[in-house]
């Protein structure tokens, strides 16, 4: 079941944007993941709005599910490109499942095209060998209903807010899991958002990572569903600021840290000077006055230069030739470069 | 951190911005914002760190005057008092340390009988890097174990060695303070 639903994952991204395979092969694949997912979801949206007749077709047709995204997707041109690229390939899998697992949140999302396809997607997958009726029931029918003018309104806002909301859900799905209650939910959906944290990976791998976890429990975007169930209008508001607050956890715990135990040597770069309190900005960071690692802000360091010129944390005599990087000659300077090297690598 | 400010807002704002030649006047005022600043962090820090037997508060109108308290740490002759402390920090806090006084009588080796503190944290060896925090720790470690050679309290240094006779002595002259 679980491969199965791997293939499937793959296969409607795969089909969406066939012209990114020559690029992405060619460049850095991270880098251009982003875009991929955008210009992956932009083309799901626009041929779910083109191809409603063909979802009578998925719906009607008990068929594969692969078969019946293909259609959805491309029209049916692409089925040969399909059968061919994404099963073989492991990297490609990877590559594509974490598309898909950004377009997993427009799913869930109440507009009636993204759960036409969606429910040709949960029939195969989920609810394999139940008909199209019985997953638009369970998964997408109810929001279609109640959010189908919206849709027609704002599809662009809709779409920003989702990536929004699907960037957030990927970084936080650990989290989202403990909230869910149960929920017949599909597993593969929360592969596919573990595969994008690990990207490049096979899917196999991830799955027999995901298997424990995510049976009983409920994976992914089922908290979505219930969230939005009562008050469908506030959606689009509300949930960006989850992406704001849970897209950047490195930085937050950065801060937390920075904030309370500055007293430590460890490599990790504070965000406010520890004896002043006030932000370090990003010559501040750069800064590092004393081989012992400890950091603090130019103005603090300069007060100490006045005084009696000892680091606050190993009480060594500061070197004077440090400051500001002036002269890098004497072997203060050097470690001052190479500090300050390191501290920009690991801030990029 | 200024000039980013001015670049930006040429006319507006550089009534409101100190101008190179202001700085000499306006250095109290900022110093004192800075300073309030880091003693606002440092009372943050040390409510949530939660540690257990020392603890620090700033007096009602005076965020430069703390009361603090510490309690004897287990096993020491010490153990089952507490102590009031005050910290008085000086307007180039953390720059120069705080004047750190016991208000409760502590008969100790390095504590006088005003309560003068003989620690060399809170004078030659002080850091810019140490807080309330870690003053405290640090006084509630000197009361178990005292700098015997170099003693403010005579008394309290040559009973020292004798520890069930100085756990007397500890009970006997314990008032706590209301």
């Amino acid at each position: 079941m679980v491969s199965d639903s791997i293939a499937n994952v793959s296969i409607p991204v795969a089909s969406s944007n066939p012209r990114d395979f020559g690029k992405k092969k060619r460049a850095n694949r991270a880098a251009k993941l982003k875009q991929c997912k955008l210009d992956a979801r932009r083309e799901q949206w626009l041929s779910q709005g083109k191809n409603k007749g063909s979802k009578q077709e998925l719906n009607g047709g008990g068929e594969a599910c692969e078969q019946g995204m293909q259609v959805t997707n491309e029209k049916g041109q692409l089925m040969e490109k399909l059968a061919i690229k994404p099963r073989g390939e492991a990297e490609e899998n990877g590559g594509y499942t974490n598309t898909y697992s950004d377009f997993d949140s427009p799913s869930n999302s109440p507009t009636s095209h993204t759960s036409s396809v969606l429910e040709g997607n949960y029939s195969g997958t989920n609810f394999t060998g139940g008909s199209s009726s019985s997953s638009s029931s369970s998964s997408g029918g109810c929001y279609s209903v109640s959010m189908s003018e919206e849709d027609n309104e704002g599809d662009d806002d809709c779409l920003d807010d989702w990536e929004a909301v699907a960037d957030a859900l990927a970084a936080t799905d650990k989290e989202q899991e403990q909230h869910n209650s149960s929920l017949d939910s599909p597993p593969e959906v929360h592969m596919s958002f573990q595969l994008e944290v690990s990207d490049g990976k096979v899917p196999a791998m991830d799955t027999s990572q995901q298997n424990p976890k995510g049976r009983g429990t409920i994976p992914g975007f089922p908290v979505s569903f219930r969230a939005w169930r009562p008050d469908d209008e506030f959606r689009p508001q509300s949930l960006p600021n989850l992406s704001k607050q849970y897209t950047f956890p490195m930085n937050s715990e950065r801060h937390y840290r920075g904030g309370s135990v500055w007293g430590c040597k460890s490599a990790a770069i504070p965000t406010s000077c520890p004896i002043c309190c006030e932000d370090l900005d990003f010559t501040d960071t750069s800064f590092l006055p004393c081989p012992c690692g400890f950091r603090l802000c130019l103005f603090c360091h300069k007060k100490i230069l006045e005084e009696d010129g000892r680091c606050p944390a190993c009480r060594k005599q500061y070197k004077h030739d440090t400051v500001g990087g002036e002269t890098t000659k004497d072997a203060g300077g050097l470690m001052f470069q190479v500090a300050r090297s390191c501290s920009m690598i690991s801030r990029s | 951190m200024n000039s980013g400010n001015n670049s930006n807002t040429p006319a507006t704002a550089a009534p409101v911005m100190p101008s190179p030649k202001q700085t000499q006047t306006t250095a109290k005022t900022v110093d004192t914002q800075s300073v309030l600043k880091r003693l606002q962090s440092e009372l943050m820090a040390l409510m949530m760190s939660g540690d257990s037997g020392i603890s620090a508060f700033p007096e009602e109108d005076n965020i430069f005057c703390w009361k603090g308290t510490i309690t004897g740490s287990k096993d020491t002759v010490f153990e089952g008092t507490e102590y009031k402390l005050s910290l008085s920090f000086p307007a180039d806090y953390p720059f120069k340390p705080p004047k750190v006084k016991f208000e409760t009588g502590c008969f100790h080796p390095n504590v006088d009988v005003y309560g003068n503190i003989c620690l060399d944290i809170l004078q030659d060896k002080w850091s810019s890097a140490y807080d309330v925090r870690t003053i405290l720790i640090s006084i509630q470690s000197l009361l178990g174990e005292p700098n015997i050679s170099s003693p403010l309290n005579t008394q309290a240094a040559a009973l020292w060695c004798n520890q069930e006779e100085y756990r007397k002595m500890v009970e006997k002259l314990y008032k706590p303070s209301v």
